[in-house]
């Protein structure tokens, strides 16, 4: 299950950055809190498959697909 | 003379903090990216030694963009990134401020503890500011700052950039801490000795205000706006008000601009006394600047409510709704930024792009923000809808007809971007020169405007308009009255300007328009808002007896036909008229052909849509 899977108002935590992921991208998201163990939550799904919108600690973030189908989580 | 760098997270309040200590007035707004190119002023540190009174001195203050972190993904923060380390060595530097949210603790906290990091090696001092404590008060929540700073090893401020809250603590410690930087030296602590993500997440823990109570109005707002039916509908009307705007609320200060014109055009006419200087003054100074003064009130209006959409936060949620749409045509959701600036002026919203952290769609962003309908092609907009369009109004006055030909105009040069911006997207796939990078945003709090910033905002962009267009429309109507007036004195059918006109005529006759609207064209590639004031000296010279700042019915009585209009609309919507424009995009995409090619291309494409529209409506 990755970031892109977690429905609207539901958490996960996350497990691992894919390691296919642009290195730039991923000490991005690394530096945006996207660690192992961080909760997140989805906050809200935008239509057309637009990109989500989700919490991590004290910030909202919107990732696109193509990077939030690279951040693998675990459902709780 | 000293330097103090200003560093911290996007969007943290960094600017505003700078307006504060320094006394200017740079632009501020609730979006990340604001800040894209260093901005540097005076701060006065004053230091009172208690034996011969009070001492001054004064330093730098250089505002640099924000930065998630030192490692750099968009071309605004490299640029950051390496001018910070490269001032980090230079041994003028004395101190470093670094501005944190305080509502979003952690994740600045992680790049404070980076930046404290470079610093210790460096030998520099660091100071950390907690900005906009006020949110955090509205929940009473207080940070602890002798705490957190005994933890950090360097000196902390509690402050509201915004409502002044501890700024004047803040001047008062910066100014003795840079005047003796040494004393402040960071110093070893268990916290500071720690991997920077480990020691954020535990200071956070403990100084942090809960995520979840400063998020749930913001949660709650986003699922509204952001919601797949409503979001678009409020996005759709948000824009559809603010061209309406342009227009409705305009209109009684531009007629307001327009009869005190007319008045001092009046007094000075009576008091020249019929002659030469009469005419020169009524026809070139009244009718030609005059023609274009009648305009700021507009620029003024789209400035404000463009300034209201920075500042509330929303840009950041109109990037995120438009990102997939705009990915269809190879750009970003970040790219609808520089768009929407781009309706106020080209050159920041160029600048405005280096946000975009994808090499091809930040390219291809930046060749097509010229697309968008800047301030300065409102005054022929607005011109040629006053003699096109009726004044008539719908729904108690709330939708105008006129203002609604206003936004098709800007959807019209919205979807040329579109399509330009699909073409330009499949030339470049493949180059490697040009990678693609994913979007990734932060969404900011939504806050209310902050006033002050947003009145001097408004305020400059009318100054900055007349200074800009201004010499260059009086040189231009000085040059067309002397052409135009001689040899036959006020007879323009048969003067110098004439001869010239009829000569290039042939030229603008597929779009419908005689040689005085060519001169007007030809003149106009220097700034679109010289067609105005052309066309305003033209016609006073022609019409003396009419009012002098009423063009636009001298145009209707010219008999204007609409295919004509409609071809000089969609040529001034699509050509990139603006030397400046030109020359900043040589700047940011470092090459002479995508500034000149995109120049001819855009020209040659108005030439073509224009000539197409006065065929089929003709």
């Amino acid at each position: 299950m990755t970031v892109w899977d977690i429905p609207s108002k539901k958490s996960a935590s996350i497990q691992s950055l894919c390691t296919s992921m642009h290195s730039d991208v991923a000490i991005r998201l690394q530096e945006m809190g996207f660690e192992e163990g961080q909760l997140i939550t989805c906050i809200k799904r935008t239509a057309f498959n637009g990109p989500t919108v989700i919490q991590l600690g004290d910030c909202i973030y919107s990732l696109e697909q193509s990077v939030a189908n690279h951040v693998n989580v675990n459902p709780i | 003379m000293q330097k103090i760098l200003l560093v911290g997270k996007p969007n943290s309040g960094k600017s505003l903090l700078f307006n504060q200590l320094t006394g200017l007035r740079q632009k501020v707004a609730n979006f990340p990216g604001v800040t894209v190119e260093l901005k540097s002023g005076i701060f006065n540190a004053h230091l009172d030694n208690g034996v011969d009174g009070k001492q001054q001195q004064k330093f730098e203050l250089i505002d640099y963009p924000g930065t998630y972190s030192l490692k750099s993904l968009s071309k605004d923060e490299s640029i950051a990134i390496e001018q910070l380390l490269n001032a980090m060595s230079d041994e003028k530097t004395s101190v470093i401020l670094c501005n944190l949210d305080a509502t979003r603790m952690e994740r600045s906290l992680v790049f404070a503890l980076q930046v404290q990091e470079i610093a210790k090696q460096h030998n520099k001092t660091v100071i950390f500011t907690l900005n906009m404590v006020d949110e955090l008060l509205r929940f009473n929540h207080k940070i602890d700052t002798d705490k957190l700073s005994e933890k950090l090893g360097s000196p902390v401020y509690a402050v509201s950039a915004k409502t002044l809250i501890g700024i004047s603590e803040l001047q008062k410690g910066l100014g003795e801490i840079a005047i003796s930087p040494e004393t402040y030296r960071v110093k070893p602590t268990e916290t500071n000795q720690q991997a920077s993500g480990i020691a954020a997440k535990s200071l956070a823990k403990e100084f942090a205000i809960q995520s979840d109570v400063v998020l749930k109005r913001q949660n709650a707002i986003d699922r509204l706006l952001l919601n797949s039916v409503f979001g678009g509908f409020a996005f759709l009307l948000i824009m559809f008000f603010l061209f309406q705007s342009i227009f409705t609320w305009a209109a009684p200060l531009m007629d307001a601009t327009e009869d005190a014109i007319g008045f001092i055009a009046g007094i000075v006419s009576g008091f020249l006394g019929e002659g030469i200087l009469n005419d020169f003054m009524t026809d070139a100074i009244f009718g030609g600047l005059g023609s274009f003064l009648v305009f700021v009130p507009q620029i003024m209006i789209l400035t404000l409510i463009i300034g209201l959409l920075e500042d509330s936060g929303y840009l950041a949620r109109a990037a995120l709704i438009c990102h997939r749409p705009l990915s269809f045509f190879g750009l970003s959701g970040r790219s609808f930024i520089p768009y929407l600036s781009g309706h106020a002026c080209a050159i920041p919203a160029i600048l405005a792009a280096r946000t975009i952290e994808s090499p091809r769609k930040r390219f291809v962003t930046m060749l097509t923000v010229p697309l968008m309908s800047c301030s300065a092609r409102l005054p022929v907009y607005a011109l040629l809808i006053a003699v096109l369009v009726p004044d008539t109004t719908y729904l108690g006055g709330w939708v105008n007809l006129q203002g609604a030909m206003f936004f098709v105009l800007y959807s019209f040069g919205i979807l040329t971007a579109l399509i330009v911006s699909g073409v330009l997207n499949k030339v470049t796939e493949g180059s490697k020169e040009l990678q693609d990078m994913p979007f990734i945003l932060e969404l900011p709090s939504y806050r209310l405007p902050h006033w002050q910033p947003l009145f001097y905002r408004i305020i400059n962009s009318g100054v900055q308009f007349i200074k800009r267009a201004a010499p260059i429309i009086f040189v231009v109507s000085l040059i067309i009255w002397t052409l135009g007036y001689f040899p036959n004195n006020g007879d323009l059918q048969n003067s110098y300007l004439s001869a010239i006109g009829q000569w290039i005529e042939p030229i603008f006759t597929p779009l419908g328009v005689d040689w005085r609207y060519g001169v007007a064209i030809l003149v106009s590639f220097l700034a679109r808002e010289v067609f105005v004031g052309v066309l305003g000296t033209m016609f006073s010279i022609e019409n003396a007896d009419e009012n002098i700042a009423g063009l636009a019915e001298n145009l209707q009585a010219d008999g204007l036909s609409l295919a004509s209009g409609v071809a000089l609309l969609a040529f001034y919507v699509i050509a990139l008229q603006c030397v400046a424009t030109v020359a900043m995009l040589k700047s940011e995409l470092g090459k002479n052909r995508y500034a000149w090619g995109a120049f001819i291309a855009y020209g040659l494409l108005a030439y073509l849509v224009s000539m197409s529209f006065y065929a089929v409506l003709s």
